[in-house]
């Protein structure tokens, strides 16, 4: 160190680095404490270069603020998700009960804060395919009966993740919401009950084990 | 010239709390635009105050590259924001 700065003037500079590690631990939300991890590393560079290590403070910033919060961000971003595979003429032209159940599977996940996406796929054969292949979480269909009675639109929705599964069901009592555990994918029968409510294929799917979309008893 | 550097230390003290009080991400990316330039503006008087031309080349290069994590940043939250309100 120079003769210019005295320890004081250092040590008043080098505290800052805890204050913004305790600003960074107290964050609990994660894409908040990944902006003051940000913060953290521009102070780090400071304390670095002002200890007379450059080099260090330079590396801190390029790869430990920029490069680092940048992977981390798009990893969180995949990763904090919850994928919900629905129909294409569900999004095209969405309920009210459509709109209103997204909306409680957001207010449902926001605590643990997983956003929803909404995956449209074209029929009932590639919404199944693609829950099988782990590309979506869960799926979300009319109910069968609901063809069949009322002007009501129900929704059964079928998740493969069981921590999704409790979490949701601990949030959610909505009325027009139906929610399934599906440990085995493969077994999960799907039937689009608003382009043939009577077909035979939703017959068969009410005897399989209890994967089919119900009606809440 | 010390003073100089000590009154940017109190500055930057100001946006850190901005950071711990505002639950608004934006609020929070702003502090975070504000830290980064005083710091990398401090690196470079601390470069002037030592006269240590590598100190200070290493400055220059952290205030325009801090800016560069800004946007990259502020690119996927401003995703997030759009198809998931409230992030």
């Amino acid at each position: 160190m120079t003769e210019v700065m005295t320890d004081w003037d250092v040590g008043v500079i080098v505290l800052l680095l805890p204050l913004a590690a305790a600003m960074v631990v107290f964050q609990d939300n994660p894409y908040h404490a990944l902006v003051v991890r940000g913060i953290l590393g521009a102070i780090a560079a400071l304390v670095y270069a002002l200890l007379g290590a450059a080099d260090v403070a330079l590396t801190e910033a390029l790869m430990g603020t920029m490069l680092g919060t940048a992977l981390s961000v798009v990893a969180m971003r995949s990763s904090l998700v919850l994928r919900l595979g629905v129909l294409a003429t569900e999004v095209a032209a969405p309920t009210p009960e459509f709109t209103a159940l997204c909306e409680d599977l957001r207010r449902g996940i926001a605590p643990h804060h997983l956003r929803l996406e909404v995956v449209p796929y074209d029929d009932c054969a590639a919404l199944h395919r693609a829950l099988v292949e782990r590309d979506i979480h869960g799926v979300c269909t009319r109910s069968r009966a609901a063809a069949l009675h009322g002007p009501v639109c129900q929704y059964a929705t079928v998740l493969r993740v069981s921590r999704l599964y409790e979490i949701l069901r601990a949030a959610i009592a909505s009325p027009t919401m139906h929610l399934i555990y599906g440990a085995d994918p493969e077994k999960v029968v799907l039937v689009d009950p608003v382009a043939d409510p009577f077909n035979s294929t939703a017959d068969q799917a009410d005897q399989s084990e209890g994967l089919v979309p119900q009606e809440p008893h | 010239m010390n003073w100089i550097l000590g009154a940017m230390v109190l500055a930057t003290l100001i946006p850190m709390y901005a950071a711990c009080q505002n639950q608004d991400i934006w609020q929070k990316m702003l502090a975070f635009a504000s830290i980064a330039t005083k710091t990398s503006v401090a690196i470079i008087v601390i470069s002037v105050l030592q006269d240590d031309w590598f100190i200070g080349m290493v400055g220059s290069i952290i205030l325009s590259v801090g800016n560069a994590s800004l946007m990259l940043l502020a690119q996927v939250l401003k995703r997030l924001n759009q198809t998931n309100p409230g992030y």
